[in-house]
């Protein structure tokens, strides 16, 4: 009697946290499903001129352009120096800097996006007098870098100290146990924070606001000049009040969708660590 | 001057614990030298001492000599670097690099140091380290494979191969099979035994019989002391020391 009790509890107990896991997941399929539902008609009627036009075209190839260019150089921007951050963090996490390198690096992955957008506008768009892929991609690169750094540091620090010894051991200098041995072994760990980095400000709106400045009716030219980006498109065709606007924005939110699970679901797959 | 690895005074501490107390160890060249001792006692990190990767532990602080064919490593003048490429090192749990292949675990060492001028010397040395690790013949055919598939016993003669390919004076070896299946445990005894005729082994168990196995020479550490030292058929047919007697015959554990 007691035990069935028990067991009773227990079973509503796992029903109630399964509803409500379930729960928050629904505004995750919600988007996805109305993404798909109101986008793929768009891109339907368009065709291709939708991924390659201009937006008088119709089309919002400008800005995809505009993301792929700003998602490659805040990558080539901020990738080295994150990197670098992150090994640093693990070499030294008993130096004063070292510890407050961590510390910081967390405040940087929460840190309000909207504020290093109006950073770089201060002392990049400001002073160059025109927004441009340059400042966009530099705001970015600030968002990026934390991720990127904080996963180098924790591949790092996932790998067994064993290692570190077999490679000092072979009289190895500490430079090339670290970049030549055990970063190689890190590899796949960094790799995700680089891609979870990227898929990240594939997607960020904010940062761009005041850098990037928005281009779409021309193909960018010139990292000085401005460019524009999937989600600033969106951001700024949703307050317009003309109903083909908001299509556009519509298809432009299912391309936006493609390329954060295009760079994400490799991710997921590729988690597979390697056999120590 | 015909002492492999010499101990003047040595003393080790881990912040005030105090593991190594003052120890004086003279390691013959050539054969195998086996450090003995319950666990706890002090056996790994006077291994580390030999090679200066104690170092790699911030805690950790070294105190008297220790003369590598004479010349003390602890010296101002001396490089770490260059003492690990004459000692080489074998670890307690196999550590074969995971995600370099059998070939790239032993040439690695090479190739970071730049110590061949072409990859024919590399390839013969590879096959040279593997043989004297007894393991060509079970991997020449999957040089190419990852480590991961090889047995216990197997990454352990990799290590050992790993190692060996620097050309090293000197081997530590910190409880080699500790982790390995009987089998695998045999075939890396016999192996001492090979190795000995060319290098000096200094081999840290905490079995006695492992060491009467393989040691020509032992030494027994208790609690960080010195307890005794000397040829191994002296030392476990006629202990001088009772504790020593009590660690041969089982009584310690
Ligand atoms: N990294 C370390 N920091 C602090 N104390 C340590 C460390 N490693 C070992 N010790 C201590 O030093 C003593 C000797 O340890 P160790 O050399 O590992 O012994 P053994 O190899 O004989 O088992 C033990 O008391 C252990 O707790
Ligand atoms: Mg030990």
């Amino acid at each position: 009697m007691l035990t069935s009790n028990r067991k009773t509890k227990e079973k509503v107990f796992f029903i109630g946290i399964g509803a409500l896991t379930i729960l928050i997941f629904i505004p995750l399929f919600h988007i996805i499903a109305t993404v798909l539902i109101k986008g793929f008609p768009v891109i339907a009627e368009r065709g291709t001129k939708f991924l390659t036009g201009t937006l008088s075209e119709g089309g919002i190839g400008p800005a995809i352009a505009g993301t792929f260019i700003l998602t490659f150089l805040s990558a080539l921007l901020g990738l080295p120096v994150a990197f670098l951050v992150g090994v640093y963090a693990y070499e030294y996490p008993k130096s004063t800097l070292g510890q407050w390198t961590k510390t910081l690096l967390q405040i940087m992955i929460e840190f309000p996006t909207i504020l290093v957008g109006v950073f770089v506008m201060q002392v990049v768009a400001v002073p160059m007098g025109t927004y441009s892929a340059l400042a966009g991609a530099l705001a970015l690169a600030i968002i990026l870098t934390p991720y990127v750094a904080v996963y180098t540091h924790e591949a790092l620090r996932e790998i067994p100290s064993t290692y570190r010894e077999a490679g000092f051991s072979l009289g190895l200098t500490r430079a090339k146990v670290v970049f030549r041995i055990l970063a190689p072994m890190a590899k796949r760990g960094i790799l995700t924070g680089i891609l979870i980095g990227m898929a990240k400000v594939a997607g960020e709106t904010a940062p761009l606001l005041f850098t990037a400045g928005g281009l779409y009716e021309s193909y960018p030219s010139s990292v000085t000049k401005p460019v524009g980006a999937v989600p600033l498109l969106i951001y700024q065709l949703v307050q317009s009040p003309n109903p083909v606007d908001h299509a556009t924005a519509w298809g432009a939110s299912l391309v936006l969708l493609a390329i954060f699970l295009g760079i994400f679901i490799p991710i997921r797959l590729s988690l597979k660590e390697v056999r120590l | 001057m015909n002492f492999a690895i010499e101990t003047v005074n040595l003393n080790v501490y881990y912040g005030q614990n105090h593991v190594i107390k003052g120890v004086d160890l003279k390691i013959p060249n050539r054969g195998v030298f086996a450090l003995m001792g319950p666990s706890g006692c002090g056996k790994s990190t006077m291994l580390r001492t030999f090679n200066r990767l104690i170092e790699l532990n911030e805690g950790a602080r070294v105190d008297g000599e220790v003369r590598l064919f004479g010349e003390n490593i602890y010296s101002g003048d001396v490089d770490p670097i260059e003492v690990r490429k004459r000692v080489g090192m074998v670890f307690q749990y196999p550590n074969p690099f995971p995600h370099l292949t059998i070939y790239d675990n032993v040439a690695i060492g090479l190739k970071l140091n730049g110590l061949v001028k072409s990859k024919e010397e590399l390839d013969e040395r590879v096959e040279w380290a593997l043989k004297k690790a007894a393991l060509w013949d079970e991997v020449k055919d999957r040089l190419n494979d990852y480590p991961g598939n090889l047995s216990g016993g197997q990454r352990q003669r990799l290590v050992i191969a790993r190692a060996l390919a620097m050309k090293p004076e000197v081997l530590l070896m910190d409880e080699p099979t500790a982790n390995i299946d009987p089998v695998g445990t045999a075939k890396i005894e016999e192996l001492l035994l090979e190795l000995k005729e060319d290098y000096t082994i200094v081999l840290v168990t905490h079995s006695p019989a492992q060491a009467a196995r393989v040691a020509d020479h032992v030494a027994f550490l208790y609690l960080g002391e010195l307890i005794e030292v000397g040829p191994a058929r002296k030392v476990f047919e006629n202990p001088e020391h009772e504790l020593t007697e009590k660690y041969v015959t089982g009584a310690l554990g």
